[in-house]
């Protein structure tokens, strides 16, 4: 059997929107260059299937836009290769995973966002459903404390 | 792209309930009282009236919507068609229009939980609610709040309300049809009063059919939006306009005119009368879904509008952002909801009702118009899938049942409905032109057939035309033998600060020859002007910068093109020179002295040998306009990769002053990495001699009025003329002072 490939060679990363971006990629650029490991960057749409969206599909491109410049550039000062993607669903979750099936991702790798039980209750929590149906490893990092600069700190 | 099809998940019947389910709102439950009121049982046409008018907009709208399925659905098609002063006036009355609309939704919703429930009113310290109130104030904060946090089954749901009200109104209809006495529907009309009544009637209840339009707000999610849109914007009407009309003649078939008239929850009461205890729960039961999923629907039609609106520039983008947690639009969420809430408090349900309508009939209006000049200037990617049946016939009489509805509202009505337009008028003049790039298709109609539309109408084109905070480059084309190169530095010049390329080709005709016939006479003599200027849209495209065109025929070459840089607002103006640039100038020396001693923008001269900006050379003493030429050069450098190399002659004796100026103010102008040489001597003979290793001389000015001599042929500096590279002279605007400009030149 071979050996599972190292796990940070070749990642996904699931982001939400720019301050997502900013915070997964301080936390997560260094360690990738160490690794020497490259990135997949996804947003998914989320859709309704069969009922109107709650916000338009062209504005949340748009805004996947934004957060997607955010990972290119600080990817490029850390001379890290990226790939980013946009997916389409009604499950996020499973659409992450079905995107990462497709790029044969080492692992999924995210920091987690704040959100109050009630908040996760009423949105669908998808860092948990990302855990506990994994079928690759899910890597959570944790969020940097302090600045943005991904350079500074761990 | 496969992936995008993704993106698309309305099916027909999704796509159909939500024009339904936006409809059928309070309009059928709570309007039927007032209007019997006025109008007695005539109402019931005065509904189908409201269909037939509601059904030429859906066409159109049909036709309009399968050529441009995109988020903001009727706003964008008339923000694209008409131009952005229209589009102002559309996205702000189609926004507000929905606000009015879900406060008297909610308004009606309220209503109907106070008849049932004991609500009870609240009296604050300066203000009393009736318990309508109460529960309008409650029922709106609860759909603006589901909006805002983005509760994802309220979607699926919608679909489910719209089946079962559908169903329920049906039931009644039929219940009611066995019961139906043809004879109480007589008189028609109120006593005294004969068919004039059936008008204002539609005017107050055409709100129960504004909700058609939503649909192609949600255009771009919709599966084969050729066949679907069309099938749901017309079904949904027709559909609609049968059911109100069955549920009204039961309505006053089965009950007296008294128990109908005046009475906000009719439905209700004549429910009681056919079905007792179950038809009362049933339909007000269907009354509040009608009102919550009409409510629902218009606050996520606004947030869409909002965003196609912040997307053209038109509002602030600051609106559309996106929750972090809950990826909703919260801002224009919050911002409408705090609209309705101020509605639901001032406002009763008919003048909600009617307010709501005068928005919309504008929109509709300007919907058909909209259609009638994509029709007409039919752009080349203007491709519909559906065309409407019996054009123009269809939109024009759209258009005018629209406005001419409005003049049947009461005049406080009337009232908003201008004040709101000269309000959306005044936001695009004093914002929104400032912010926005594109023109919209009917200016550049007229703008590109400037010769051949009245002057009224180029002047109106020009002069609304969005000015953008955007930076315009003015190429000046007389000479297609310069074509190319003038349009390639415009367009390196437009791209460094994301601006526009602006080609106009003037074209000069003979005193003797009157304007009219200038276009005939700019076809033989200069060849097709129109195949220059796409010429040199090509090009302009190659460099990835949005371009405008425009003919202008005149007596006068130099003094139009001054004419065209003031009036197209441009920041500066390139143009070639040579002997036959732009014809002899004739007798107009003493108007170009005057006119080139105060340009309205920068100037750009090419002396054309070929542009090559290879290898850029920029002599400097300093001053306003070798600034000017190092703005281009570092332009040049940014956008060809050019290197530029500095000169600065002094005496023989301060070399080193020399060398510290020139290092100055290269790091002043961004050219600090530039190579810089100090020569000694005649300045002339420095530059020609310097010249000859470069591909590209950029002169400044060294003094002003260098226009005018230019024009008079004699010669700036000999050495234009010794050296063998291109050269590009440049002069800057020079700001004058007040005096000057108050009491003219």
């Amino acid at each position: 059997m071979t050996a599972p490939a190292p796990l940070l060679s070749n990642v996904l990363v699931p982001i939400a929107n720019e301050a997502d971006a900013a915070t997964t990629m301080d936390a997560l650029l260094e360690r990738l260059a160490a690794a020497d490991g490259r990135l997949t960057a996804l947003h998914v749409v989320e859709k309704a299937g069969g009922a109107p969206d709650k916000v338009s599909v062209a504005q949340r491109e748009a805004a996947a836009e934004d957060a997607f410049a955010v990972v290119t550039a600080r990817a490029a000062v850390a001379g890290v290769p990226v790939e980013t993607r946009l997916g389409y669903g009604t499950d996020v979750a499973e659409t992450i995973r079905e995107v990462a099936a497709e790029v044969d991702a080492s692992a999924i790798v995210f920091t987690p966002r704040g959100g109050s039980v009630l908040v996760d209750l009423v949105t669908g929590d998808v860092a948990r459903s990302l855990v506990k149906a994994a079928d690759r490893p899910v890597v959570v990092l944790p969020a940097p404390a302090g600045n943005d600069d991904a350079r500074g700190g761990e | 792209m496969p992936e995008e099809e993704l993106a698309k998940d309305l099916g027909p019947l999704a796509a159909l309930t939500i024009g339904v389910g936006t409809m059928i709102g309070a309009g059928i439950f709570v309007l039927p009282g007032p209007a019997a009121a006025e109008a007695g049982p005539i109402v019931v046409l005065s509904f189908v009236i409201g269909g037939a008018i509601a059904l030429f907009t859906a066409l159109s709208a049909s036709e309009l919507g399968t050529a441009m399925p995109k988020a903001g659905g009727a706003y964008y098609y008339i923000n694209h068609a008409l131009g952005p002063l229209f589009g102002s006036i559309a996205g702000w009355g189609n926004w507000v229009g929905l606000a009015f609309a879900s406060a008297f939704y909610a308004l009606g919703f309220g209503q109907y939980v106070a008849e049932f429930l004991a609500v009870p009113g609240v009296e604050l310290v300066v203000v009393s609610l009736t318990p309508a109130q109460v529960g309008g104030v409650v029922a709106g904060l609860v759909f603006v709040g589901v909006n805002y946090v983005g509760a994802k089954e309220t979607g699926r749901l919608q679909n489910v309300i719209v089946v079962a009200l559908v169903a329920i109104l049906a039931t009644f209809a039929v219940v009611g049809a066995f019961r139906a006495d043809p004879a109480t529907l007589f008189p028609l009309t109120p006593p005294g009063r004969g068919v004039e009544v059936v008008l204002p009637a539609t005017a107050l209840v055409f709100v129960s059919f504004i909700g058609f339009v939503q649909i192609t707000s949600v255009g771009e999610e919709i599966k084969e939006p050729g066949r679907n849109l069309p099938l749901a914007l017309i079904g949904s009407v027709v559909v609609v306009t049968v059911v109100y009309a069955l549920v009204l003649l039961v309505l006053f078939s089965v009950a007296d005119l008294s128990v109908v008239a005046g009475n906000e929850t009719a439905v209700v009461d004549v429910a009681r009368l056919l079905m007792g205890g179950v038809g009362v729960a049933a339909l007000t039961f269907a009354g509040l879904l009608a009102t919550a999923s009409s409510a629902n629907a218009s606050i996520l039609a606004s947030s869409r509008i909002n965003f196609a609106m912040g997307r053209d520039r038109i509002v602030s983008d600051w609106l559309n952002d996106i929750h972090d947690q809950f990826a909703t639009p919260y801002r224009s969420i919050a911002l409408t909801g705090a609209l309705i809430l101020v509605f639901v408090l001032v406002g009763d349900v008919a003048t909600l009702a009617k307010a709501g309508s005068v928005l919309h009939l504008v929109i509709y209006g300007l919907l058909n118009v909209a259609l009638v000049v994509m029709r007409e200037a039919a752009p080349s990617d203007y491709d519909p899938d559906y065309r409407v049946p019996l054009y123009p016939v269809v939109p024009v009489l759209g258009a005018l049942t629209s406005f001419a509805l409005i003049a049947f509202m009461a005049p406080v009505e009337i009232g908003l409905s201008l004040l709101f337009v000269v309000g959306a008028v005044l936001w695009y003049a004093l914002y929104a032109r400032r912010h926005v790039e594109e023109s919209g298709v009917l200016t550049e109609y007229v703008l590109d057939r400037a010769d051949r539309m009245p002057d009224a109408a180029v002047t109106a084109a020009t002069s609304v035309q969005p000015d953008g905070g955007q930076y315009r480059v003015l190429v000046s084309l007389a000479n297609p033998a310069n074509e190319t190169d003038l349009v390639t530095l415009a367009s390196a010049l437009a791209s460094a600060r994301d601006g526009i390329v602006d080609a106009v080709h003037i074209v000069t005709v003979p005193d003797q020859t009157p304007l009219e016939f200038g276009a005939a006479y700019a076809e033989r003599v200069d060849g097709s002007s129109e195949q220059l200027l796409a010429r040199a849209r090509e090009d302009a495209e190659t460099f990835g910068v949005p371009v405008e065109t425009s003919t202008i025929v005149s007596h006068r070459s130099y003094e139009e093109i001054f004419d065209a840089a003031r009036a197209h607002d441009a920041d500066v103006v390139v143009m070639g020179w040579g002997e036959d640039a732009h014809g002899s100038p004739g007798r107009a020396e003493t108007a170009i002295d005057e006119l080139a001693a105060d340009l309205p923008c920068d100037f750009l001269v090419l002396k054309d040998r070929g542009f090559d900006p290879a290898s850029v050379l920029v002599p400097t003493a300093g001053g306003p306009d070798s600034a000017l030429s190092a703005s281009v050069a570092e332009t040049l450098r940014a956008e060809s990769g050019s290197d530029v190399t500095l000169l600065h002659v002094v005496d023989a004796d301060e070399r080193g002053t020399g060398e510290a100026f020139l290092a100055d103010w290269a790091s002043e102008h961004g050219l600090g990495d530039a190579a810089r040489v100090v020569e000694t001597g005649d300045v002339e003979t420095a530059i020609e001699r310097a010249a000859a290793a470069h591909s590209l001389l950029v002169l400044g000015a060294t003094e002003r009025g260098l226009l005018s001599r230019l024009v008079r042929g004699s010669v700036v500096m000999d050495v234009v003329d010794d050296v063998d590279c291109s050269v590009l002279l440049a002069e800057k605007a020079r700001s004058r002072p007040l005096r000057e400009r108050l009491f003219g030149r």
